[in-house]
């Protein structure tokens, strides 16, 4: 049924899978997905042109069907150490995409629950938008996906609803080696004048895990998002990810993408500017040491005029580690007076550290205003000296230096508790860094 | 102070200093004059330690020391100050900041309590006035879209507040107009005591008019060819460097 380069799936096996759907409405998603994926010819070469999947894939994990039912043993204890206890945040903690009540504390006024927990007027949202609004005709990774997905997260944010505190969510893969278990779809949907900051955080408990996270969001007429992603995860996890932004008028998105660890991280980031007078900002950054190979796809698609996207993502690779970016920009005929810009800036700090980058515009409207460049360099020996000349030691200065480079990006982070933290991880990175040298 | 001795200094391949002598005490001005490419800048960053260069032979010792293989920081720490002839833009560093870790850095090297906030802002205050530089542009990152005046300024700012033994002027004449000139050059003399020493690199003889030496050394081809008081300035001015 399904073959590339890299997987060939057992058709029987995942028809089984799909007739156990109790909710015909999915079901009849999940079929699908499947056609899609029977049917679409995957660009998997062009698309992951400088991802190696086949490495990462064929290698690591069985694909074998099968959903593991095994949850390691002193699970809490492992998940214990991640609890917030700060009144400023909302924590959801989920297992394999099932949210663990008794560890999770969801503001009480708003929708945020697993999908067959939905009552009547949440299942109708679901119903209308859910599957509609992805990545799944060019990524295969997000049609597969939308066959296997295990847990989703439903997420709805009433009119005129401001969610007071960022919410945060661990999400917890337990599976080792396997393609199955860990594929959550997550369902997002803010309407009028409403407000959310939510933050996930991927964390696996098994080493060698395969987890695939498909995101679907609506932003109606004025709402405002803020979506954060850190990973983190020191377990040699294979990840890809999709998150796909619709955006109605006047609506605003801010989406950050943090990538530090990790043996194989895509992220695909789609937003779609379908009204007029949209804003998105797209920020990222990724520092990265080992073996670690992280591939950003992002688009912007600019529908209706007036509009303004800004994209800024920087990065750093040492060791052996592997960097991707991929920025497209579309704009339509009828988008005219947008203002869209992106910008790719890399350091690399070792002779076999490695980064391929390519921005994409394709521009059908004559009245616009856009920009991209992209640079890739070392750190500056200059400015190096020039502190060292002040007293300042060279660990301390490349340190220095290290922070300055992503701080115009982390001064963006609106949300002090996710900006302390990715602080954090940065100067721990920081100080790795310094070890390897 | 400073005492350098048969010094051969070169970059990729290319020999730049060529047996170099130069003897400095404490108080002392020293101009150190001479045509493009003749090595002056060479020898300044050669003394504040920067790593492009390769010392072939000779040494530079500092206070009886040989700090041929010490760091630029280690050096900065001892008291040695190199104020460029190009200060580097680094975005995203605040001027403060930096000037506080490297103050800091220096007076824990002299086993001196680091300053708190108070006492650094206070020290910052009285320096600000010697060179007249505004509290806005040092809470902007280093040199970021600074003027060339005003990065000058900033130079002898830092030269202020970290107080050298060795100051080590490359160029600060060059892209400044009379009137930062004479801000720059009142800075440096308002700075000099009978213990600290300062080396003047300079094309031309107007900065001496200010700053005013106690010996003047014509750099060519990578030696002093000669050594005279501030008057060897003017004749150099009147004659250029041919007559040598």
């Amino acid at each position: 049924m399904f073959k590339s380069d890299s997987l060939t799936l057992d058709s029987k096996k995942i028809k089984d899978f799909i007739n156990k759907e109790s909710n015909p409405f999915l079901k009849k998603s999940r079929n699908n997905f499947l056609k899609k994926l029977g049917e679409k010819k995957f660009n998997i070469k062009e698309e992951y042109k400088y991802t190696p999947l086949k490495q990462s894939l064929e290698k690591k994990f069985s694909l074998e069907f099968k959903i593991d039912k095994n949850i390691p043993s002193n699970i809490e204890k492992k998940i214990l150490p991640y609890i917030v206890n700060d009144n400023s945040v909302y924590q959801i903690i989920t297992l394999d995409g099932k949210i663990i009540k008794k560890f999770s504390n969801i503001p009480s006024k708003i929708s945020f629950k697993n999908f067959e927990e939905l009552d009547k007027k949440e299942k109708k949202i679901l119903h209308q938008y859910f599957g509609e609004n992805d990545d799944s005709d060019s990524d295969v990774f997000s049609a597969l996906n939308g066959v296997l997905w295990s847990k989703g997260l439903f997420i709805y944010i009433k009119k005129n609803q401001i969610v007071d505190n960022p919410i945060i969510i661990n999400n917890f893969y337990t599976s080792e080696r396997n393609i199955f278990s860990s594929q959550l779809r997550n369902f997002i949907f803010m309407e009028k004048n409403s407000k959310l900051s939510i933050c996930e955080l991927d964390c696996a408990l098994a080493s060698n895990n395969f987890n695939s996270n498909v995101t679907e969001i609506i932003l109606e007429e004025r709402s405002e998002l803020d979506y954060f992603k850190i990973q983190n995860d020191k377990n040699n996890s294979t990840s890809f990810n999709s998150t796909n932004i619709k955006q109605k008028r006047n609506s605003i998105s801010n989406t950050f993408t943090f990538s530090f660890s990790g043996d194989m991280i895509r992220n695909n980031l789609n937003i779609s500017l379908i009204d007029e007078s949209c804003y998105c900002n797209m920020y990222g950054i990724y520092a990265l040491n080992d073996d670690s190979h992280v591939d950003n796809h992002t688009s912007v698609d600019h529908i209706q005029k007036n509009s303004i996207s800004n994209e800024h993502y920087k990065g750093i690779m040492n060791g052996n580690s592997n960097g991707v970016f991929n920025g497209k920009i579309f704009v339509r005929k009828e988008a005219q007076k947008t203002n869209a810009f992106q910008s790719n800036n890399n350091i690399i700090l070792s002779d076999n550290a490695k980064i391929n980058t390519k921005p994409q515009l394709e521009i059908w409207a004559d009245d616009v205003k856009c920009s991209h460049g992209c640079t890739t360099g070392q750190l500056d020996e200059n400015a190096i000296f020039y502190l060292q000349s002040r007293g300042i030691n060279k660990d301390k200065a490349v340190s220095i230096l290290i922070n300055a480079f992503f701080d115009e990006i982390i001064q963006k982070i609106n949300q002090n508790i996710i900006k302390d933290k990715v602080h954090k991880i940065l100067s721990s990175k920081i100080e790795s860094y310094l070890n390897e040298h | 102070m400073l005492s350098i001795k048969k010094l051969k200094v070169s970059i990729e391949n290319n020999l730049i200093l060529k047996g170099l002598n130069l003897e400095i005490k404490n108080g002392e001005v020293h101009a150190i004059m001479g045509p493009n490419g003749s090595g002056k800048s060479t020898l300044a960053s050669v003394i504040a330690g920067n790593d492009n260069y390769k010392i072939e032979s000779g040494s530079i010792s500092f206070f009886g020391k040989n700090i041929n293989n010490f760091s630029p920081d280690e050096r900065a720490m001892m008291g040695i100050f190199l104020a460029f002839q190009y200060p580097v833009e680094i975005p995203g560093v605040s001027t403060i900041n930096f000037i506080k870790t490297a103050l800091n850095r220096i007076r824990e090297f002299n086993k001196k309590k680091p300053l708190d906030a108070v006492g650094f802002l206070n020290t910052m205050k009285k320096k600000m006035n010697l060179v007249k530089i505004d509290r806005d542009l040092l809470s902007r990152s280093i040199n970021e879209g600074f003027s060339g005046g005003e990065k000058k300024r900033n130079e002898i700012f830092q030269m202020a507040m970290l107080e050298p033994k060795l100051s080590i002027l490359d160029e600060t004449d060059s892209g400044l107009d009379i009137d930062a000139l004479k801000i720059v050059s009142n800075g440096v003399n308002k700075l000099r005591t009978k213990d600290n020493s300062t080396i003047v690199v300079t094309h031309y003889q107007r900065l001496l008019d200010y700053i005013i030496p106690d010996y003047v050394h014509v750099l060519i081809d990578g030696k002093i060819v000669k050594s005279g008081n501030k008057d060897l300035a003017l004749e150099l001015e009147n004659k250029g460097y041919d007559w040598l």
